[in-house]
């Protein structure tokens, strides 16, 4: 890894886009702005709300016993995925077919792959918006992803009476769980997704930070170009990675199996406050 | 004399295989895709790069899948088409992958056939109530030697001695699969033998899925990250390997990025001249051709037409619009089954094709039920178990920890789904959304549809049944089931991003095909009726959904297709070079079961165990329910 200093000499002196892409992505994540330090499009002080956010909905320590959203890093890999468009290619999507977790060894990964022109296009209305520009208006305007987050973590701090981030703990759970709110809700529906999404997935996206999103849940994460032997195919684990799951936990668990049966929720649905969109 | 020109309309399943035979036989093709081109080196001696890995944030982000910001679809429900409710969801409806290869490129490969009964469900087993049920123009015969090019072509595997006498006298093979099955996945044994014991019998899934080198394809090394990702090293047959690859090496013209517009018509009104398209830089294009193959799918296909005006003279064009009901069954097991580790799931289960025409049919006044062919023992990756519990009511903080820790939906996990046959409705319908539009400007597709009461009753019916195999399955200690009825309660709907069909990638049956041109909208090879050049070659023409993975047909079809156009027959023995390699059985006939292992075993170079040779590979869909 590359520490700050190094990378922002790097930058200064080559200029950022001059640099090799996967090396500067590892630069970049670490970079990754410190508490009260802004993020690449939110300010500091949005930055230091979201990562709040992030560490209610993926609690770490001291009040949770395993690493959680803020030591992944997530509300940091939100911020970059807000900014995509700071960065040629884009960090929207990370290239492959290899991460050099798994026998290969160069990362793949953090070679992300260029947009063309149309998918440029759906990218800038997802996160900008449509502000007002015909050629991103033809099935009217768009609420960008970056309107939404600025615009809900204001929200948060008004309904704080100030700062969100300076709440307690549970006084902050009372707001994020507030369901009389629409406001708070619809940003909590985006946000959580994207948190898990950062903490969960692969870390060239900026979170999941040392693996600790994978390794808290005993998870391999990518395992190409390595993949799994004939015997961890067909044969069960010597040793299993998780308690022995009681017929009372399981049953009580049956209650949530029809979320299994669709796909979860998109993300977010920028088409939805388009007009004729509205449902009936 | 030069052969005719063609354009191919979409690089998927269809159009790649149509594009191949065609080309193979000397035209001049074209191949318009309006997707972006993923696979940079496809159609080179060298082969193409792959972009894609374990990635589970990509697919969530329109990298090959349709971006429903730029092309959203929108739906409604028949109650509220009679309402006059134009649109109750805008957004991705069936979207499937947007770039060369179409959806193959990160389906599940499943590939098993049609049955004979599938083709002429109206002579065999008579009307059903409410549903626009009719014969298929051609028999399973027709097709059987199509689907065997098919399946040597993507490299399938499989095991014929271990298919049930029904499967087979349903659908007979003339061949060994050209492969051997994977590894059994363990989760996919568990269940097997829950169904043993219940007197059902899983055997290897027929997959396109290397298990051991071929075409130039390096054998699978269960990654897990198989249905709904792009295999990173290329182990799935699939349309862009298998098909597209060969015709672009043998000359054919690839033009990634181009929409196509609309299909231009000679004065006459019979003839086709050509296609209108928007190019990549945003510019109108035309290029003409003597014969036009549509193949961007069957919600794609129907609106394609109904811009150009054409196709239409039966008034069916985009009625009849099929998707597969899934129904799940889930068991919980004390221990950690790995169901996510291998390609989705190893083994099937066709004991649940039906027809049923007990007390159950009855009951719900239908002459009989139809369920479908099972994925055995499938599960969920990190990210998709972290995402399901998110999605629940409030849960997150220590709620959301603990769930992963426990890990409830992954570790203890391992289902089966059935992909069960959905009845053609009229009222099922595609048609121009009268208000919104995508970034061309074009009217998006609109898809009316609601379930029939068949499917409500056959997934009821079926439902406990796959329950029952879960809770038979050793180490088991909860089960459940997930019937359709249910999934529409929970859900709110078609409709709504959870709700089961609107997520399948099983889309059929907008232009079925027939013989009478006032009750079908192509001729038995796929021609529209109205237009003497232009052909369908996706799965808009069949007439019936069928209890299984639709891409094989859509592949066997669309060669038929291609083959009648060029005036020639099937290959006679179609052999790729790997078929007969040492260790493979050259004949079904004097092979026992353990000699099939033993073929299974040196190619995967390991010796199996007894239990698992006795039931092998174990196959199960991801909870996407895509192939």
């Amino acid at each position: 890894m590359v520490d700050r200093r190094t990378f922002l000499k790097a930058a200064g002196g080559l200029g950022l886009l001059a640099l090799v892409p996967a090396t500067r992505v590892r630069a970049l994540l670490a970079a990754a702005p410190a508490p009260g330090q802004a993020g690449r499009f939110l300010t500091a002080h949005e930055l230091d709300a979201l990562r709040t956010v992030a560490g209610r909905f993926i609690p770490g320590p001291p009040e949770d016993p395993d690493p959680g959203a803020v030591e992944a890093r997530a509300a940091e890999a939100v911020d970059l995925y807000l900014a995509a468009f700071t960065f040629d290619p884009p960090l929207i999507h990370a290239g492959g077919p290899f991460s050099n977790r798994a026998g290969a060894t160069h990362d793949d990964f953090a070679d992300f792959v260029p947009l063309d022109r149309l998918a440029e296009l759906g990218w800038r209305i997802r996160l900008e918006g449509s502000q007002g520009k015909p050629e991103r208006e033809f099935a009217g305007p768009v609420t960008g992803l970056q309107e939404i987050y600025r615009s809900g973590l204001a929200h948060l701090d008004q309904r704080a009476g100030g700062s969100f981030a300076a709440l307690p703990g549970p006084a902050q759970d009372l707001i994020l769980s507030d369901q009389t709110d629409s406001a708070v809700q619809d940003f909590v529906g985006v946000a959580l997704s994207d948190v898990v999404d950062a903490t969960y997935g692969p870390p060239e996206y900026g979170g999941n930070r040392d693996l600790v999103g994978w390794t808290v849940n005993h998870w391999p994460g990518d395992t190409q170009p390595r993949g799994f032997t004939p015997e961890q195919v067909s044969n069960p684990d010597p040793q299993p990675a998780t308690p022995a799951l009681s017929a009372k936990a399981a049953a009580a668990a049956l209650k949530f199996l029809p979320a299994l049966a669709g796909r979860p929720a998109a993300h977010a649905a920028p088409w939805a406050a388009r007009p004729g969109y509205e449902r009936g | 004399m030069a052969k005719e020109s063609v354009i191919v309309v979409g690089s998927g399943a269809g159009g790649s295989a149509a594009a191949w035979a065609l080309r193979q036989a000397g035209h001049p093709v074209v191949i318009l895709e309006k997707g972006r081109h993923l696979l940079p080196g496809l159609g080179t001696p060298a082969g193409p790069r792959i972009p894609f890995g374990n990635d589970e944030v990509k697919p969530g982000r329109a990298f090959e899948n349709q971006d429903p910001v730029l092309e959203p679809r929108t739906s409604r429900t028949q109650q509220e088409a009679t309402q006059g409710v134009d649109r109750s969801f805008v957004g991705d409806v069936n979207d499937l992958p947007t770039t060369v290869g179409g959806g193959t490129i990160h389906w599940d490969a499943k590939t098993p056939r049609f049955w004979r009964h599938d083709f002429k469900g109206l002579s065999l087993y008579g009307p059903v109530p409410g549903a626009n049920v009719a014969d298929w123009p051609l028999t399973y015969d027709d097709l059987a030697p199509y689907y065997d090019e098919v399946e040597n072509r993507l490299g399938v595997q499989g095991d014929v001695t271990k298919m049930p006498a029904s499967t087979l006298a349903q659908a007979p093979r003339s061949h060994q699969f050209p492969l051997p099955p994977n590894p059994p996945m363990y989760a996919g044994t568990l269940l097997a033998q829950g169904a043993a014991s219940l007197g059902y019998h899983a055997y290897p899934f027929p997959m396109a899925v290397a298990s051991r080198r071929y075409d130039g394809r390096p054998p699978c090394n269960s990654c897990g990250f198989c249905s709904g990702f792009v295999c990173p090293i290329n182990a799935r047959g699939n349309a862009a390997m298998s098909f597209l690859h060969h015709a672009l090496l043998d000359g054919a013209e690839l033009r990634p990025r181009c929409f196509v517009t609309k299909v231009d018509m000679a004065p006459d009104g019979r003839r086709a001249v050509g296609v209108s398209y928007v190019d990549p830089s945003g510019a109108r294009q035309h290029e003409r051709a003597d014969i036009i193959v549509l193949a961007p799918s069957a919600i794609e296909t129907a609106r394609l037409l109904l811009l150009s005006g054409i196709g239409n003279s039966s008034g069916q064009l985009g009625h009849n619009i099929m998707f597969h009901f899934f129904t799940l069954g889930i068991g919980l097991f004390a221990g950690e089954p790995h169901s996510w580790r291998g390609p989705s799931t190893t083994f099937t289960i066709d004991d649940f094709v039906g027809p049923e025409r007990g007390p159950a049919a009855q009951a719900a006044g239908l002459p009989y039920l139809k369920g479908g062919i099972c994925e055995v023992g499938g599960g969920l990756t990190l990210l998709a178990e972290a995402q399901i519990y998110a999605s629940l009511p409030n849960t997150w903080g220590k709620v959301l920890k603990n769930l992963l820790r426990q890990s409830i939906f992954r570790a203890h996990l391992a289902g089966l789904s059935m992909v069960g046959e959905d009845m053609p409705q009229e009222a099922n319908v595609v048609d121009l959304d009268p208000k919104v539009r995508d970034v061309h400007g074009l009217p998006v597709p609109r898809i009316t549809y609601s379930v029939h009461r068949h499917e409500l009753a056959a997934s009821a019916f079926y439902g406990p049944k796959l329950q029952a195999i879960c809770q038979a399955a050793p180490g088991a200690v909860a089960s459940g089931t997930v019937p359709v009825g249910v999934l529409e309660q929970e859900t709110g709907g078609f409709g709504s991003p959870l709700a089961g069909p609107a997520s399948t990638a099983h889309i059929m049956g907008t232009a079925r095909m027939g013989d009478d041109p006032a009750r079908s909208v192509t001729d038995p090879w796929g021609r529209l009726h109205d237009v003497d050049n232009v052909y369908v070659g996706d799965g808009s023409v069949f007439v019936s959904a069928g209890g299984f993975n639709p891409t094989l047909t859509i592949m066997a079809l669309s060669l038929r297709m291609a083959r009648h156009l060029a005036g020639s027959a099937p290959a006679a023995a179609p052999a790729p070079s790997t078929r007969a390699a040492p260790g493979r059985l050259a004949a079904t006939g004097g092979s026992s079961a353990v000699e099939a292992a033993g073929a299974a075993a040196l190619a995967t170079g390991v010796a199996l165990g007894s239990v698992r040779r006795r039931v092998q590979g174990s196959e199960d869909g991801k909870r996407e329910a895509r192939s």
